[in-house]
């Protein structure tokens, strides 16, 4: 086994401080040493985008980042987008549109979406699907998840 | 998957055949680390460490020398295993003397492949062994040209 | 009384925690003093195992057990046959051969557990995996299932002399004379190849044995939460009382985890109870590939007799169908196949038989399909060729030959189906469903019109529409349990699995309009043996037809229980009782009115007497069995165009139509068909499992299997309805779960034959791509 390495991690707006294996996955980290298990792990290969989260504010696959990769970076996970009594405009939407079956690869698209729309607030529906493109799903057929993102984006412009 | 190919040697076909049949060299000739013992003239052990694309491992395996015709043919049978996965090849090499002093290698042969570098590594499968070849070759040519 | 729910696109009860991240997956299972296992899997698929070195895997710190099947002793054993061969049927042949839990001398197919290792984290067990030394002999493996069949193969089961499996014959009439009276008969073989369900959550598993309690608790995310408390009962000697079984969130079944008596689940088990510890095993995506169980190829030898005027007077099937190296599932996939062929079409003479072929490859069982997409498949491609040789319009072929609107359901088939009863088409309006596909594709329109303009300009535009069925509902039963709690909460519960399906909300809907509550009040459990465990599964689309008439008929007891527990109450009769948004009112008496919650305490004295035979509380348990399956049914069509450059496909429409009966939730009801959709779109374009001739799986991750994408998908998929009732349950229900995969194939074929309009070419197998339809127009081109 290796020495461990201090690493730390800025976590949902929170400081944490910790000592990992080199080896150890982001995705293992934001599960089990942080116990945020809203992150899913699907593959393990890159290819899903199940465990999407955002890397200093651009969407990553943690699964192919080690941990000690951030340190000194900032991570935001599904939990920091809103609760079950107050979801955020994108979860609502999500709710509205029927954007979620099974919920596995939900909070990877959610990030990616989170970070695509304040990107592109006013997006088509072309964009939004060729946004999602990098995110598998197998039970909803992708036209709710794209429809909600579309409603998000309306009632996000209404807001402003 | 089939390999096959040609190369041309700066060297006597009889240096190039002692470079082949040498252990050592050979073992240099593959890369990542690679241990050969001989148990016999013809059949010789180790192991070699591999990575291809995403799965690396270490093989332990065999190699044999067959239907030698010096320093003409032989026929090399190879036998790797490993957690990564297992491989299986013969290949089929002659040399033939070339003018000034040089010497074709052609070789033909087939590479049996499975376990999880089959499963995971088939993209990569092909130009790994392409450089691997390439490389081996490189350095058998040097070996050639010090024992000039 | 007024159904207020039924119907509703209600908003997901389930949501919120799903959405925010909160829900808890397999992932997150969870125990203090808990182990994790790794499993060495075989890489060859057919070898002799001569011994197993471990020591090396003990001596890495962390590395709790290392087990090999010798350390199973007694426990090991092939496991259960899970579904049995259909001895109802006379003539079969079937040699049943069940997965065992590890290797003892013989692999059976690449990733057989060889090995198990408990660690503290998967970490170390992984890199104890790394460090055995298996020492096995490797033998010829057979991987085609034609090949399978011819003497000299290698045997995947060496003591049966063959690799014949099971083989079953079914006929209605006789298609050897029917063959001499028709004007026409089309001979043609046809090969569909599939793949893996690909959840995108892989299986997992953890089991805790508690020796003070002598009592096991297995967290899996199963979708046969009884099932597989009752199997791993059996196989360890402990009564089903002292298995629990909890199924957190799962991340999409499809089919493959409904299987039991897996080789992880019974290993992990050994394990925990040998070291009295929690051990939890997560399957990662690699392992999926090899070690769950898929679906795979069909191959059918096909004939079809029709005469001039373009009726079919018959159909002759026979096809291999490959179950991998061993077979618990015996012949759901076929039978299935065998009752979905001839559909909703009346065609009086069918032959139909299999023979299902053991392959040195992971085992099949039923995956969203299930064995119906290969009988569909074949006929709608016969349809086509019958189409073609008369020329005649593909959806006039059609017309013709389907069992009419005013046909006397139910309609005996002769064909005995999935759950050993005859196939009876229950009702339908089949003519009804064709002729809305054509009205919302625009088919005249376009073939009239569009496509004309479309082939002058030299662009390739096709058009398809196909039709199928879908058995679904079949039994044998499910059940449930519904208590009115004093908080005012409904709880209704069942065995039944859910695993995405909208159980939460579709469900909720059902009891809420018999209990007269709020849909959110009503609180949907499922998955934990121990609040309920009478239930089989969730498979075969039978959730809203038979669970959603269990709950259906256990609210109703509930409800009458709530009046007349409301009318001792304020003393009037039943008749004078209002029950709705949450309360009992005594109808033009405002002040006399009580909260549900409140009469369930009421309900439940903690002194005093009450009248011999009452039960306590506002509380039922009630069961639903179905005669046999309702059949659902529909059509797709799509207008697409193939890009003369890269052969992708673009869709200009795309359409799906389907009758499911009485329809519980429209936005759940969709969301199912676009998911269906999306896996049909892969087993007709993406997805393969590619093996070489060793049986070695070359692509086994999904950077190389290719499950659709946004892109891949039509960019608007509508979908129309039509409603017959099921006759075979009071709400009239049929399933849908499945439907939207069934049809999809068949689809891409007639769609690209009409695109490039090359009388020769004609597409036979499955599934494509773009260079296999490039490969297929340019040999078109030269015939």
């Amino acid at each position: 086994m290796s020495d461990l390495i201090d690493i730390k991690v800025t976590v949902n707006g929170t400081l944490y401080e910790r000592s990992v294996e080199p080896r150890m996955l982001l995705s293992d980290f934001i599960r089990f040493e942080l116990g945020l298990g809203g992150t899913h792990v699907g593959c393990e290969h890159g290819v899903c985008g199940t465990c999407t989260i955002l890397f200093d504010g651009k969407p990553q696959r943690s699964c192919i980042t080690f941990a000690v990769q951030a340190d000194g970076h900032t991570i935001e996970t599904v939990e920091s987008l809103g609760t079950p009594d107050k979801m955020s405009v994108l979860q609502q939407a999500f709710q509205e549109k029927h954007g979620a079956q099974c919920g596995f690869c939900t909070p990877g698209i959610l990030m990616t979406m989170t970070a695509f729309l304040k990107d592109n607030p006013h997006p088509t529906e072309e964009e939004i699907r060729e946004g999602i493109d990098g995110n598998l799903c197998r039970c909803t057929g992708y036209q709710n998840i794209i429809e909600a993102v579309k409603l998000a984006a309306d009632n996000m412009a209404s807001k402003s | 998957m089939e390999i096959h190919g040609e190369y041309t040697f700066n060297g006597p076909r009889p240096v190039v055949w002692s470079v082949l049949r040498d252990v050592n060299i050979l073992a240099t000739a593959i890369p990542g680390e690679t241990t050969l013992k001989p148990i016999s003239d013809t059949e010789y052990e180790g192991s070699i460490k591999l990575k291809i694309g995403p799965v690396s491992g270490v093989f332990a395996g065999k190699l044999t020398v067959a239907d030698e015709v010096v320093p003409e043919s032989c026929t090399l049978i190879i036998e790797g295993k490993g957690g990564a996965g297992f491989a299986k090849g013969t290949g089929y090499i002659k040399l033939t003397e070339q003018p000034e002093n040089k010497t074709l290698m052609q070789y033909t042969g087939e590479l049996g492949i499975g376990g999880k570098l089959a499963s995971v590594g088939q993209r990569m499968i092909d130009s790994v062994a392409k450089s691997m070849i390439k490389g081996g070759l490189e350095k058998l040519e040097k070996e050639v040209a010090q024992r000039l | 009384m007024e159904k207020k729910y039924l119907g509703q696109r209600v908003k997901r009860n389930e949501d919120p925690r799903i959405l925010t991240g909160r829900g808890k997956y397999m992932a997150d299972i969870t125990y203090h003093n808990m182990l994790h296992a790794a499993f060495l899997r075989s890489d060859y698929p057919h070898a002799k195992l001569n011994s197993v070195d471990v020591s090396a895997a003990l001596e890495i710190p962390g590395v709790i057990a290392v087990y090999t099947a010798a350390d199973l002793g007694d426990y090991w054993h092939p496991g259960p046959v899970l579904v049995p061969a259909p001895h109802s049927i006379p003539g079969i042949t079937a040699n049943s051969r069940t997965q065992i839990p590890i290797v003892k001398d013989m692999i059976h197919h690449q990733g057989e557990v060889i090995a198990m290792v408990v660690a503290e984290n998967r970490y170390i067990a992984e890199d104890a995996l790394a460090s055995i030394m298996v020492d096995s002999d490797p033998l010829d493996a057979v991987e085609n299932v034609e090949a399978a069949l011819l003497p000299g193969s290698p045997l995947v089961h060496e003591e049966l002399g063959t690799n014949i499996a099971t083989y079953v014959r079914q006929e209605r009439g006789n298609f050897a004379e029917c063959k001499t009276k028709a004007d026409f008969v089309i001979h043609q073989k046809f090969i569909m190849d599939r793949g893996s369900a690909g959840a995108m959550e892989n299986r997992g598993f953890c089991a805790n044995w508690d020796e003070d309690a002598q009592q096991l608790t297995i967290h899996c995310n199963t979708q046969s939460p009884s099932g597989l408390r009752n199997s791993m009962a059996a196989w360890f000697g402990i009564p089903e009382q002292r298995v629990r079984v909890v199924v957190p969130l799962v991340g999409g079944g499809f089919g493959p985890k409904v299987m039991t008596n897996q080789p992880e689940e019974v290993l992990c088990t050994f394990a925990s109870i040998k070291l009295q510890r929690p051990v939890k095993w997560l399957e990662d995506r690699a392992e999926n590939f090899i070690g769950t169980t898929a679906e795979r190829v069909q191959v059918h030898d096909c004939e079809i007799a029709f005469n001039k005027d373009g009726k079919v007077l018959g159909v002759r099937d026979s096809f291999l169908y490959d179950t991998g190296a061993f077979n618990p599932y015996t012949a759901t996939i076929p039978l299935n196949t065998q009752t979905h062929t001839t559909g909703m079409y009346d065609i009086p003479v069918f032959l139909t038989e299999f023979t299902s072929v053991f392959t040195n490859k992971m085992i099949c069982s039923p995956v969203r399909g299930a064995g119906r997409t290969y009988g569909v498949f074949v006929m709608e491609r016969m349809l086509d060729m019958v189409a073609r040789k008369l020329k005649m319009d593909p959806t006039k072929v059609r017309e013709l030959n389907l069992v009419p609107a005013d046909a006397k359901f139910p309609l005996e088939t002769g064909i005995i189906a999935q759950d050993f009863a005859q196939f009876v088409l229950d009702s339908g309006n089949y003519p009804a469903v064709l002729k809305k596909a054509k009205e919302m594709i625009g088919y005249d329109d376009f073939k009239q019109n569009q496509q004309p303009k479309f082939r002058a300009e030299g662009r390739k535009v096709g058009i398809g529409v196909v039709l199928f069925t879908e058995n679904t509902g079949v039994g044998p039963y499910e059940g449930t349990k519904i208590t009115v709690g004093n908080s005012g909460k409904v709880f209704a519960s069942s065995i039944y699995g859910t695993q995405g399906q909208g159980h939460f909300t579709v469900f909720a809907q059902i009891v809420a309009d018999q209990i007269g509550c709020k849909v959110e009040d009503v609180i949907i459990e499922t998955g934990d043996t121990d609040k309920f465990a009478w239930g089989t599964g969730t498979f075969a689309s039978r959730g809203a037809t038979v669970l959603g008439n269990a709950y259906h008929h256990t609210a109703t007891m509930v409800r009458a229980k709530i009046l007349a527990t409301a009318s001792r109450l304020f003393n009037v009769p039943e008749s004078e009782l209002e029950l709705g948004d949450g309360m009992v009112k005594v109808a033009d008496m405002p002040e006399k009115f009580i909260k549900l919650g409140d009469l369930a305490t009421k309900a439940n004295p903690m002194r005093g007497t009450i009248k011999p035979g009452t039960e306590p509380g506002l509380e039922a348990t009630g069961f639903y069995a179905p005669p046999y399956g309702a059949t659902a049914y529909g059509a797709a069509a799509a207008i697409m165009e193939i890009d003369p450059l890269s052969f992708n496909i673009k869709f200009h429409k795309f359409i799906f139509v389907d009758d499911c009966g009485t329809v519980i939730n429209p936005m759940i009801l969709d969301g199912q068909l676009h998911g269906g959709i999306q896996m049909g779109v892969g087993n007709a374009y993406f997805e393969k499992l590619v093996y070489d001739e060793n049986a070695q799986l070359l692509n086994g991750s999904l950077m190389d299997y290719l499950i659709p994408r946004a892109t891949d998908m039509p960019t608007k998929i509508e979908i129309g309805h039509l409603n017959t009732p099921s006759p075979l349950n009071p709400l009239g229900i049929k399933g849908v779960g499945e439907s939207g995969t069934i049809p999809i194939p068949p689809l891409y074929c007639q769609a690209i034959e009409d695109a490039f309009d090359l009388p020769e070419l004609l597409i036979t197998d499955v599934p494509l791509s773009p260079s296999i339809v490039y490969s297929l127009v340019e040999a078109a081109k030269v015939k």
